[in-house]
């Protein structure tokens, strides 16, 4: 018999388009409508035609109130980013600044790390030689610098993890942190998931047919819908405190979520940059580890999908979902159609369905595509969800999901 | 003790690969150690006109028959290709099959296939002949090492990569060695790979961080690190399994714990606080006392600040026995294997575990007195198992960030018989 403590979350805090602190994202997946900008495509080596939006975190003197430009300098984008968002996430848990110094696991989910420091590097080496290479982009060009960050700022010395598993690293991160808490290895985590936006990317997410408009179509994220044809990038960072749920209750508030099964499984059939058309193999992963650990499909009672308007990864999702429940799956609600492809705009409205926020619509979603076979919540009132299944499914092959409990009151 | 867990809480390696500058297995490997030679040269894939040093540990080139082995190997990375090739050594060795949800899969890497994503672009700007192919730039994100080992293997259980910098590989094993524990998975693929690129050179040259001529880990005179490039795998089962299929265990894997120095990106912190503490998690997570440990394979690269900082950790764990206990360091034979040095590193301390004998660090004679350590140079130093006693020992990998890791592993069998 299990003896470890409940691991809940008990405090959530993002910035992205859809702006600052957890009351800023409901309020955004409730209005479903996304404001993707322009983007500057002026460098040469961009094709012409594409996306030429995305949804970039604007409020940049918000952001300021978080990280102080002083602080930011030394920072590069996902760095600031991170840090702002463990502080609001510290604020909503109702912890002061210095509240997690000492053993705290810091875990982080990103799937390009600071690219945009990294573009520049080598463009001083291109440009001046290898001894123009600026040591401080270096440091900070690394895909654990924005954990690193986070630790220094929160004094955070328990384990500093970052997990680069694309579309499956956040759910992968987050259970990577409640692993550390229900052990003891940590008291508590800072769990999150960042990226950001660089023109460089851009061009590369364009030339792999990847986003929405990148066939000349309309840029706009159409999760399971017919008509869908890619995600829209989309630059920010959502961070999750988890403590042990005791130890929350004793200071007198209430968790927005419990952490419940975290499972993982790998389709070695899905191609390296895209999804398998067959779900057999992750369908039969899940299901035994569901089955293992005394639930079925049925005590599923909302899915927030990660589904982003991708053409595979949708059709996959969609397959996924009808073999676990074949005569229709529970209320399904893909956030990614408002908030972007990063992967914050999964891990904060999983958060949010398990504290009994009202979700949905889906965003972009309008025509059903037979071949998908989900229809979207239409974001009508539903019952409180009790138990919610967090979805991701990467590219290349990896899945991970989560099992999400609404807390007791 | 460990010895007091059930057998299906215990967790053994049964097979190991690993490619490096000595060659493409963890026979070249070992050879290379023991010669107490090193493998940085001068001769490199890319040039290294207008850097401040001119040397690195490549990789030689790749054996004969590998592209036939596996569909797709043109379009693998160079760090890809390394893990597949050390992941099917250390299969080959645990004669193992690990297709299906049993298993799992976890990796570290620092930049993966970086390098074809800057051939990419330097061929798009014109700087290098031949068109820009998009399948470079497929192999640029960071999962593609432990995709692609999975991909190749039929792994169908989580796999999940990490890119902490230098300690990534090492808490990739950790965290294998806790899911087996945790029942999640029942055999594993731990282990890293990263290949050299112009970028990594120039950055670690930026930094001031890289020593012209070979390193001298521990030394007086150190100046700082050399580059290398490869992979290390471990196969690891719960020890129930390994011996139900009668399976040769060759190490066992006792215990994994890991900590943030929150001090600086790149210096260490100087007391070596961090490091101590993720010693003492691994060994609390192992159930061993410091006093029972018989060597450490260091992280070791050979810059003046961090042996420094490792030195006053090793005396934070181990006291006054920190001077005379075997140490080594790896680094200064096969250079820094970044964000999978973790994981070539336990494959060389399982194998000094299993031949009971600790390998020589290259790089000169005596550690520097200042620092109080018995630094293995010269020849190997053999380990004395007393009668009916588990040699164990510790390897640590350090991270820019502060990420600091550790693993302890033990000699099997687990009592010192043979």
């Amino acid at each position: 018999m299990s003896t470890a403590p409940r691991v809940v979350v008990s405090g959530l805090g993002q910035v992205s388009a859809a702006g600052l602190g957890r009351e800023a994202m409901a309020a955004a997946l409730v209005a479903a409508q996304p404001e993707p900008v322009e983007v500057d495509l002026s460098a040469s080596y961009h094709l012409e035609g594409g996306a030429r939006r995305a949804l970039l975190a604007r409020s940049e003197s918000e952001i300021a109130r978080w990280v102080p430009p002083m602080e930011a300098r030394r920072f590069s984008r996902p760095s600031k980013l991170a840090v702002a968002a463990a502080r609001m996430a510290l604020d909503d848990a109702g912890l002061a600044a210095d509240a997690l110094a000492g053993p705290t696991a810091i875990v982080v989910a990103t799937t390009f790390g600071p690219s945009e420091f990294t573009e520049r590097i080598l463009g001083q080496i291109l440009a001046d030689g290898p001894q123009g290479a600026s040591p401080f982009l270096f440091t900070q060009s690394v895909a654990n610098a924005p954990a690193a960050q986070m630790a220094m700022v929160l004094g955070a010395r328990g384990p500093n993890v970052t997990v680069t598993q694309r579309e499956a690293g956040p759910l992968i991160a987050l259970g990577r942190a409640v692993a550390e808490v229900a052990s003891g290895r940590a008291r508590a985590a800072v769990v999150a998931a960042v990226e950001e936006h660089s023109s460089l990317l851009h061009a590369v997410l364009n030339r792999f047919s990847a986003l929405a408009g990148s066939e000349g179509d309309d840029d706009v994220a159409r999760p399971f819908d017919r008509r869908r044809s890619g995600f829209v990038f989309a630059e920010g960072a959502t961070a999750l405190i988890l403590e042990r749920e005791d130890e929350v209750r004793a200071r007198g508030r209430r968790p927005l979520a419990a952490c419940g099964l975290a499972v993982g499984a790998f389709d070695p059939a899905a191609p390296r940059t895209g999804w398998s058309r067959d779900p057999a193999v992750l369908a039969g992963v899940l299901e035994a580890r569901l089955l293992a650990a005394g639930l079925s499909p049925d005590d599923i009672d909302f899915v927030v999908s990660g589904a982003s308007g991708a053409v595979a990864g949708d059709r996959l999702e969609g397959a996924l979902l009808r073999r676990l429940w074949p005569g229709g799956p529970p209320p399904v609600f893909a956030p990614k159609g408002c908030l972007g492809e990063y992967g914050g705009g999964l891990l904060g409205p999983a958060v949010l369905a398990a504290s009994g926020e009202t979700l949905g619509p889906t965003a972009g979603f309008a025509e059903p595509d037979p071949e998908v076979g989900v229809v979207p919540h239409s974001g009508g009132p539903l019952e409180p969800p009790r138990r919610i299944l967090a979805t991701g499914l990467a590219a290349g092959g990896a899945a991970a999901w989560m099992v999400l409990e609404a807390p007791e009151p | 003790m460990n010895d007091s867990r059930r057998p299906g809480d215990r967790v053994v390696i049964t097979g190991l690969g690993a490619v490096s500058g000595w060659g493409w297995d963890a026979a070249a490997l070992w050879r290379g150690l023991s010669s107490g030679m090193t493998a940085v040269g001068t001769e490199l894939r890319f040039s290294t006109e207008g850097q401040r040093t001119h040397v690195a540990a490549e990789a030689p080139e790749e054996p004969a028959g590998l592209a036939d082995a596996f569909a797709g190997w043109s379009r693998l990375s160079r760090a890809d290709r390394f893990a597949v090739s050390a992941a099917r050594e250390a299969l080959a060795q645990a004669d193992l099959e690990v297709s299906g949800a049993d298993t799992g899969l976890f990796f570290g890497t620092s930049t993966a296939g970086i390098a074809e994503g800057e051939e990419y672009f330097l061929r798009l700007l014109g700087r290098s002949p031949g068109s820009p192919r998009l399948q470079f730039l497929a192999s640029h994100e960071m999962n593609g090492p432990g995709d692609a080992v999975a991909r190749c293997f039929e792994v169908a259980g989580p796999v999940r990569s990490v890119s902490s910098a230098c300690a990534a590989a090492a808490l990739a094993v950790g965290d294998a060695l806790h899911a087996l524990r945790a029942g999640e998975v029942r055999r594993a693929l731990a282990g890293g790979s990263d290949s050299l690129c112009l970028l990594t050179y120039s950055g670690f040259n930026s930094l001031r961080a890289v020593d012209e001529a070979p390193c001298r880990p521990f030394r007086a005179d150190r100046e700082g690190l050399n580059l290398g490039e490869g992979a290390g795998v471990l196969v690891l089962e719960r020890l129930d399994d390994a011996l139900g299929r009668g399976a040769r265990p060759l190490a066992e894997l006792l215990g994994a714990g890991a900590s943030c120095d929150a001090h600086h990106m790149t210096a260490p912190h100087p007391e070596g606080e961090g490091a101590a503490q993720a010693m003492l998690a691994a060994l609390a997570d192992a159930g061993l006392a410091p006093d029972q440990v018989d060597f450490v394979n260091a992280h070791g690269t050979g810059t003046p600040l961090n042996d420094s900082a490792e030195a006053k950790a090793l005396h934070t764990v181990f006291g006054d026995r920190a001077r005379a206990l075997p140490l080594t360091s790896t680094k200064g034979s096969v250079g820094h294997l970044l964000g999978s040095s973790g994981a070539i590193e336990a494959v060389v301390t399982a194998l000094c575990l299993e031949t009971a004998e600790v390998h020589p660090t290259p790089g000169g004679g005596e550690a520097d007195p200042a620092l109080g350590v018995d630094l293995v140079h010269g020849s190997a130093r053999r380990l004395a198992h007393g009668a009916g006693r588990q040699l164990v020992a510790v390897s640590t990998s350090f991270a820019f960030g502060g990420s600091n890791a550790a693993l302890v592993l033990g000699s099997w069998p687990g009592d010192g018989s043979s």
